[in-house]
């Protein structure tokens, strides 16, 4: 009995270490193809070259052949998207999570969710079609009645459709925070005659501002890695611009370009991308354990 | 906290404290009290208004979607069939020109077509692919030859667009109905001969180089596989990870960080596992490219960390008391965990295995990486078949421009969001139904 107790016991521990080994793996694997590239590039070139063109790395012995890794742009050009993104998502995704924790009925509540959850579950490739058969025309007729040439592939889009696509995401976690600020502390606001928004203004937003940050990262890591949407909607051509009507690339458009089909997998052109996997990989971590410590620590002051 | 409003009475206080006249005073007094309150109040409307619209905002937005989709695809479920008096020439069946007989046909029915620009603009009229229709019957049907009959023919998917939908205008403008062919069909169907009919071949076929004969099955039995695959993987290791780390790992540093681990595991971008799927999966252990099983094992890492989160809540949930009632009746630790406490959390273990599922039947990325977005017209029959996805078949035809490609396009993201919606049911009914409220 004892021996068969062990053994269940030995098992879990031993998928439990399976589970902790994905990790190892992912890291594992993505860097040491990084370190690879960093060996025959230098990491100076790579994250402050303005010039993208991996393209051209067909052979070492090709004239010009050697392909230029800067990849400021496509950084650039994540930033961008990723930034019109939550220009759309955190005031929407804001405002909804308000409305829901404070002034929804419960029944307008048992109505509304569904619809914000099935917004949640639609494939983002279907985000992407979206985007490009409707966003981009809708945008580009609206650009011209206001005298803007908007490309049919622009950061606007892609930006645009992946703050939709990310507003679920913020305005849940932004409603289990606000939901969670002590009941006493608005009901002291109220008594005092404060209304309802001065309330949520002055008290209640202050009290869970450290949540909401962290709703915010954790939407703009989202954003970063989120890879259907801006393949479709984005361009591919590495442009060093701020420009939000202009077609830009992200990390994830190009670890697509230079990873899909058949390429010999031992070139720079391809361990480029592994770079830029564990480079988007690093910033997302980063993202998500600073909003992990700036919840625990909110918690904290609650409990 | 109130400052503004404080500074705002101070104001009026000392305003009033100026007036020497009683009159005035009360004058005075009232005037900037209701302006005050009527400010507060369009505030408070404004701030209340500012939520409910952006929830509405939201709400549009899925209904557009839902829309567009549903009006651009729901024409993909019906094809247009045209009736042709087919001649089976004994001559032409033998030496397999069914081409010709298909356009002997046609010709008959419009016999002062003669110019060869006239001509090949008729002969597209019916699909491509009505040669191996007529393969097929005559393969059944031997005695057909030398025989003449009616029969109905695929038509091409820009004469079943136009005809189905009358988009003359539109069809002219990409270039694929002229004039001709316009007034031909608008012959065809003034003579009966032609018919819409459900696009069977839509759910029977794999991916086509012809639109009308593109059908999503072949992608729905890879999505299959690959859940399947993902499942037997993923189940198991999460719910013995969670197991573990909730009722029997020592509370330590290890296992904190071992938490912290798998909560980060879950944020990491999809495309991430891509490239792990791609240089351990492919290259190191030299695993069939585009199959189910590497896609499988691909989001199987994904979801992994959904179902340990899920399974680690649904064990925290059941009462403490459960367990050491077990523990007091003699029961050993593991057999408390899987007699008792396990039971009790499965209804919350299955709605986060459901929803874990829901999310890998939706992923495209990661496949995409791994090789899976190739052009697959037959159904996979084992894990190791190259296949492909009912997403990425949605991302392959997003790409194509051809206009009989858009349609099914939202056709397969109806049936793809179907999909969505049963999962997600699936899982509110078994919460409903089977969750038990300590």
């Amino acid at each position: 009995m004892a021996k068969c107790e062990r053994l269940i016991r030995a098992s879990l521990l031993a998928c439990t270490m399976l589970s902790v080994m994905i990790t190892v793996l992912v890291v594992a694997s993505v860097f040491s193809e990084t370190m690879r590239f960093f060996s025959n590039v230098s990491a100076f070139d790579f994250f402050f070259g303005t010039e993208w063109s991996p393209q051209t790395a067909m052979r070492a012995d090709q004239a010009g052949g050697s392909g230029t890794f800067g990849a400021v742009p496509v950084f650039l050009g994540t930033f961008l998207v990723t930034l019109i993104a939550m220009a759309v998502a955190a005031p929407l995704g804001l405002f909804s999570a308000i409305y829901l924790a404070v002034y929804a009925s419960p029944r307008f509540r048992l109505w509304i969710k569904p619809v914000l959850e099935i917004l949640a579950g639609v494939p983002s490739v279907v985000y992407g079609y979206f985007a490009v058969i409707t966003m981009a025309p809708m945008l580009r007729a609206g650009g011209e009645m206001l005298g803007l040439s908007i490309a049919s592939e622009s950061a606007l889009t892609a930006g645009t459709v992946m703050g939709i696509m990310i507003t679920p995401y913020v305005m849940s976690i932004s409603e289990d925070v606000i939901s969670a600020v002590p009941k006493s502390l608005s009901l002291g606001s109220l008594a005092m005659g404060a209304t309802q928004s001065e309330t949520v203004k002055k008290v209640i937003l202050p009290a869970a501002l450290p949540g909401v940050v962290s709703a915010l990262l954790l939407g703009i890591s989202r954003g970063v890695g989120e890879t259907m949407v801006v393949v479709m909607a984005a361009g591919m051509a590495a442009k060093l611009t701020v420009n939000p009507l202009e077609s830009v690339t992200t990390a994830t458009v190009q670890i697509m370009t230079l990873l899909v089909g058949d390429h010999e997998f031992d070139s720079d052109k391809t361990r480029a991308a592994f770079a830029l996997g564990f480079s988007l990989f690093i910033m997302t971590l980063f993202l998500n354990i600073l909003a992990v410590i700036i919840v625990k620590k909110y918690r904290e002051r609650y409990d | 906290m109130i400052k503004p409003f404080e500074r705002r009475r101070r104001i009026t206080v000392q305003r009033i404290k100026k007036k020497k006249s009683p009159f005035i005073y009360k004058s005075y007094s009232k005037k900037p009290k209701h302006t005050w309150l009527k400010k507060r109040k369009a505030a408070e409307r404004r701030f209340r208004n500012a939520g409910l619209i952006s929830i509405l905002i939201a709400a549009l937005f899925l209904v557009s979607l839902v829309f567009n989709i549903v009006s651009s695809g729901y024409s993909a479920f019906t094809g247009t069939q045209i009736k042709l008096s087919i001649t089976f020439q004994t001559d032409l069946v033998e030496n397999d020109a069914y081409r010709k007989i298909i356009q002997n046909a046609l010709l008959d029915v419009f016999p002062d077509v003669k110019t060869r620009k006239e001509k090949r603009a008729l002969f597209v009229l019916t699909s491509r692919n009505a040669v191996y229709e007529l393969r097929d019957l005559v393969a059944q049907d031997p005695e057909l030859i030398g025989t003449k009959k009616d029969i109905w023919l695929p038509a091409a998917s820009a004469v079943s667009i136009f005809y189905k939908q009358r988009l003359l205008e539109e069809s002219q403008r990409i270039g694929k109905i002229n004039g001709d062919q316009a007034k031909w069909i608008t012959l065809l169907a003034q003579s009966q001969r032609m018919k819409v009919k459900f696009n069977m071949p839509f759910f029977q076929n794999g991916d086509s180089r012809e639109a009308e004969q593109a059908g999503i099955f072949a992608s729905t039995v890879g999505s299959f596989f690959t859940i399947l695959v993902c499942i037997m993987l993923a189940f198991p290791l999460g719910v013995a990870t969670a197991i573990y780390l909730e009722e029997f790992a020592p509370k330590n540093w290890i296992t904190s960080v071992i938490e912290i681990n798998i909560n980060n595991l879950a944020a990491v971008p999809s495309i991430i596992f891509g490239l792990l799927g791609l240089s351990i999966y492919l290259n190191f252990f030299g695993m069939p490219r585009s199959s189910s099983l590497v896609g499988g094992m691909v989001l199987a890492l994904l979801i992994l960390p959904v179902i340990v989160i899920s399974t680690r809540n649904a064990l925290q949930a059941v009462p403490q008391s459960i367990r050491d009632a077990a523990i007091a009746l003699g029961a050993t630790p593991t057999q408390v965990v899987f007699h008792h406490t396990l039971i009790y959390a499965l209804p919350g273990v299955m709605t986060g295995v459901i929803l874990g599922v829901a999310r890998a039947f939706g992923e495209t990325a990661p496949l995409l990486m791994i090789g899976m977005v190739a052009f697959i017209a037959d159904a996979p029959k084992n894990f190791t078949d190259p296949a492909t996805t009912l997403p990425i078949q949605v991302y392959l035809w997003a790409n194509n421009p051809e206009l009989g490609f858009v349609e099914k396009t939202a056709a397969a993201i109806m049936v793809l969001l179907g999909f969505m919606i049963l999962i997600n049911l699936l899982a509110v009914y078994v919460r409903k139904r089977y969750e038990i409220k300590w």
